[in-house]
């Protein structure tokens, strides 16, 4: 019974990463941008496409592909910001979050429709040499793939925390989230650092999107369940905070798990969302973000 | 070197500058004095680019600004230190000023203005690791300058660089604002605190109610009968 | 009202009356049913969420338990009319006990709360009544559309009626400053939470209300479906091509987006979502106000320019 547990566990955990992962981009480009991309998990759908295309058609490893994944991914979200978020760049705040998750609602109908013509609406997946290998450490499996998944999702974190630490432009960035007429008085272009995020955001969820499209399986119609996973994360772990993000990621996965094991499966999407609920509720600045100044 | 013709300007239907002209010479120290919510720091805004007039004419050297966005103007050499300072809270001192140096051409010269901030104000090197939210008011302003200069300006903007201040650092820091001038960076100084402003300014103006009501050198000024009735008490 | 627009309006309602005795085709009368539920929908959603301000992405709940209540009772042989009024009661019980912890989110977090919300008593009643629920054989074999089509019909004419008579009243008043500035409406005396609670609550009835009536008109479905995020989506969707926050607006968007997604279907299959999609995005752009907005940009044009004809004949003359 406690191995079993501690095996649910150690899985809700390993999937928590990708949880966190696909939080990631929404809470960045919401954070400096106040872009609340509902359409997050269709461009994460678009990422899975992309990385199960080029494994089927050139042969690709899914994890040698990534970069050409975020590659691709950061074109999409460029196209996307070009075309529609810059728009709505100088509302005021509240409208720009309204109105731009009104948007991202429009993007989900035709993103979702798009895929289901070019891609139907079969259920796919990666399935390479090393898809079903485990290794065991102390009775407890871990499958090769979601542990891979588990490093990329960390590397990323990472990275993205040294880009925004160690160079000019993510200082920049950062400075953009703590006060942007300042920041733009220091002579940084604010439509730039907007943009950026955006396709960085864009380029994460392509990432997200490989990760699922190996661990998993990805169709037209997954972007909604990502959406709500990676608003849940992003308000588990605080907003603008990376650690936090992927703690909540890790928090979510672990309590999903948790709850099929004890409860049952059917309701691990819906303890989420009530965590998601009390916690937007009772502690606005996030479980485990500080409390806003 | 820079000079605002005309300007009127508006927050939604509300008309906030009436018509605003004045110049600033360069090398000069020049004071824009006025109550709370008489334009100063809308007139700011237009320079800076934040806010678009609805008529009139902003030049610096020559170049339209109006054409400009507003890290174009600050790459111009116009450095701006927004009322209350507005630095950086969660970054620290150090990034701080590295902000400052965001325009290509800072940047290239980055450490050796750093090491001339540092000189100047040795605190800031002190607590360069440190959260600048964590530093006193005073030291908060002294960041806030520090990072304006970082930028190498050739046009400084202080916006209510006393305000909040205790009345010990008040003196010091008009006296710092004397000696960035002294250096060679021209200065246009904001004010509410319209004696020491008027002081160490070289010519002021005096704005109320969105229009310019006077000008002249800080002298004249002292004796003008609405500055002292107004103000000076 | 104009007393022409009155008429307009009798006229319109006596035609609908009227339309079982001429209409044969059961698909035609099923059309009108779907836009007839639309329009409580949409009206109902408007009232909180044009009205008021606070766009809801969990209305399919109140149409979910609407149905759900409804149905099990009158499945279970209680009689129609408490089986109905059970439905609407049901939301707005529910409406109560989220309401509070509800408000305390705004805007945005309102948003994707109730987006939560929904997503959770989808799940939930996926969970606890898996099956498809269809009528007896008893209830099948004396089937008939035409009382289907009334029910829904005086539900309509309640609903319009009702955000119209709201829309003209204190309260609908209040619920408009609310909207307009929260804070600026508390300083004026508008009591903010009680209006946005009580905007919830009639929403909350009325979208019961059209799940009742989706529960005694639909033969067989899961009970789940109702619950489905897409009513919410749709419902939202010919809000704001309609018109937000106004009467008219909600109408036209349920009967615009029922009767253009019929035809799509027909002809485009599936794919009439990406239309919509892109007709979305493009209100929510460039025209927040909806057809209502554009119907009124361009009689100002057409009227200015009038004017300005006549000022130019009477300059010339």
């Amino acid at each position: 019974m406690t191995e079993a547990f501690v095996q649910i566990i150690i899985f809700g955990i390993l999937i928590g990463a990708l949880y966190g992962l696909a939080a990631l981009g929404l809470s960045m480009v919401f954070g400096v941008t106040k872009i609340l991309n509902i359409a997050h998990g269709e461009l994460i759908m678009l990422g899975g496409y992309a990385s199960f295309w080029l494994f089927r058609l050139v042969g690709l490893d899914p994890f040698i592909s990534l970069p050409l994944t975020m590659l691709i991914m950061a074109v999409v979200g460029l196209v996307l910001y070009k075309l529609l978020f810059v728009r709505t760049v100088k509302l005021p705040e509240e409208e720009k979050i309204k109105n731009t998750m009104l948007i991202g609602f429009g993007l989900t109908l035709i993103l979702q429709n798009i895929a289901l013509i070019l891609w139907t609406a079969d259920d796919r997946g990666i399935t390479t040499a090393y898809s079903g290998q485990v290794f065991t450490v102390l009775n407890i499996r871990f499958p090769i793939v979601r542990v891979a998944g588990f490093a990329v999702a960390l590397i990323c974190l990472l990275s993205l925390h040294l880009f925004l630490r160690k160079t000019y432009t993510g200082k920049a960035i950062r400075a953009t989230v703590e006060d942007w007429e300042a920041a733009a008085l220091m002579g940084i272009n604010i439509q730039q650092v907007y943009m950026l995020s955006f396709v960085l955001g864009a380029a994460l969820a392509g990432v997200a999107g490989a990760l699922v499209s190996v661990t998993f399986s990805i169709d037209p119609s997954m972007g909604m369940h990502w959406t709500l996973k990676a608003l849940i994360v992003m308000v588990l772990g605080g907003l603008g905070s990376i650690a936090g993000t992927f703690a909540g990621g890790i928090l979510l996965g672990a309590t999903e798990s948790a709850t099929a094991f004890l409860i049952g499966g059917n309701y691990r999407e819906v303890i989420g969302l009530l965590l998601f609920l009390l916690v937007l509720i009772f502690r606005p600045q996030g479980l485990l973000g500080a409390k806003e100044r | 070197m820079l000079k605002l013709e005309n300007i009127n300007a508006y927050y939604g239907d509300l008309q906030a500058l009436w018509g605003i002209s004045l110049d600033v010479n360069e090398g000069e120290l020049v004071a824009l004095v006025g109550p709370n919510g008489a334009g100063k720091t809308t007139t700011l805004k237009v320079i800076a680019g934040l806010l678009a007039p609805a008529a009139g004419l902003v030049e610096f050297r020559g170049q339209d600004l109006l054409k400009k966005s507003v890290h174009q103007i600050v790459s111009l050499g116009i450095s701006q230190v927004p009322e209350g300072g507005r630095i950086f809270p969660g970054m620290t001192v150090l990034e701080n000023l590295e902000l400052g140096a965001f325009v290509p051409e800072a940047r290239k010269a980055k450490d050796q203005t750093l090491q001339s901030v540092y000189k100047s104000y040795p605190i800031l090197e002190e607590r360069s690791d440190q959260l600048a939210g964590t530093l006193s008011g005073g030291e908060r302003q002294m960041l806030a300058i520090g990072r304006a200069l970082m930028s190498k300006p050739r046009l400084l903007v202080l916006d209510e660089p006393s305000f909040g201040l205790a009345p010990i650092l008040v003196d010091q820091m008009f006296v710092m604002i004397t000696e960035i001038n002294k250096q060679g960076v021209t200065v246009l100084l904001v004010e509410q605190n319209v004696r020491a402003a008027l002081e160490v300014a070289h010519r002021s103006y005096v704005i109320e109610n969105g229009e310019i009501v006077g000008e002249g050198t800080g002298v004249d000024l002292l004796s003008f009968e609405s500055i002292r009735s107004a103000y000076l008490g | 009202m104009a007393r022409i627009q009155l008429l307009l309006v009798a006229v319109v309602v006596i035609l609908l009356a009227c339309l079982p005795l001429v209409i044969e085709k059961d698909s035609t009368l099923n059309l009108l049913v779907l836009i007839l539920l639309f329009i409580i929908m949409a009206s109902s959603w408007n009232i909180l969420g044009g009205f008021t301000g606070q766009t809801s992405l969990g209305h399919a709940a109140f149409f979910g338990l609407g149905s759900l209540a409804t149905r099990l009772l009158w499945i279970q042989g209680f009689p129609l009319l408490p089986s109905l009024l059970a439905g609407g009661g049901l939301a707005v019980v529910f409406a109560l006990v989220i309401g509070i912890p509800a408000f305390k989110l705004k805007g945005v977090y309102f948003a994707i709360g109730t987006l939560a919300l929904g997503q959770i008593l989808f799940v939930t009643v996926g969970n606890l009544f898996p099956t498809i629920s269809a009528l007896p054989v008893e209830a099948l074999r004396t089937y008939q559309l035409a009382p289907r089509y009334y029910l829904f019909l005086v539900l309509t004419i309640l609903t319009v009626g009702f955000a119209y008579l709201l829309a003209n009243s204190r309260v609908g008043l209040g619920m408009m400053a609310v909207r307009e500035d929260e804070d600026a409406a508390e300083a004026l005396g508008v009591n903010a939470r009680r209006h946005k609670l009580l905007a919830l609550v009639f929403s909350a009835f009325l979208a019961g209300m059209a799940g009742s009536a989706f529960a005694y008109y639909h033969v067989s479905y899961y009970y789940q479906f109702p619950f489905a995020p897409i009513w919410s989506f749709d419902t939202l969707t010919m809000v704001y091509i309609g018109g937000q926050g106004t009467i008219i607006g909600p109408i036209v968007g349920a009967i615009f987006f029922v009767l253009l997604r019929e035809f799509l279907v027909l002809n485009v299959g599936e794919y009439h979502l990406i239309v919509f999609g892109v007709l979305f995005i493009l209100v929510v752009l460039f025209l927040p106000g909806g057809f209502v907005e554009a119907w009124e940009k361009i009689r100002n044009l057409l009227v200015r320019r009038r004017s300005k004809r006549d000022r130019n004949a009477s300059t010339t003359a």
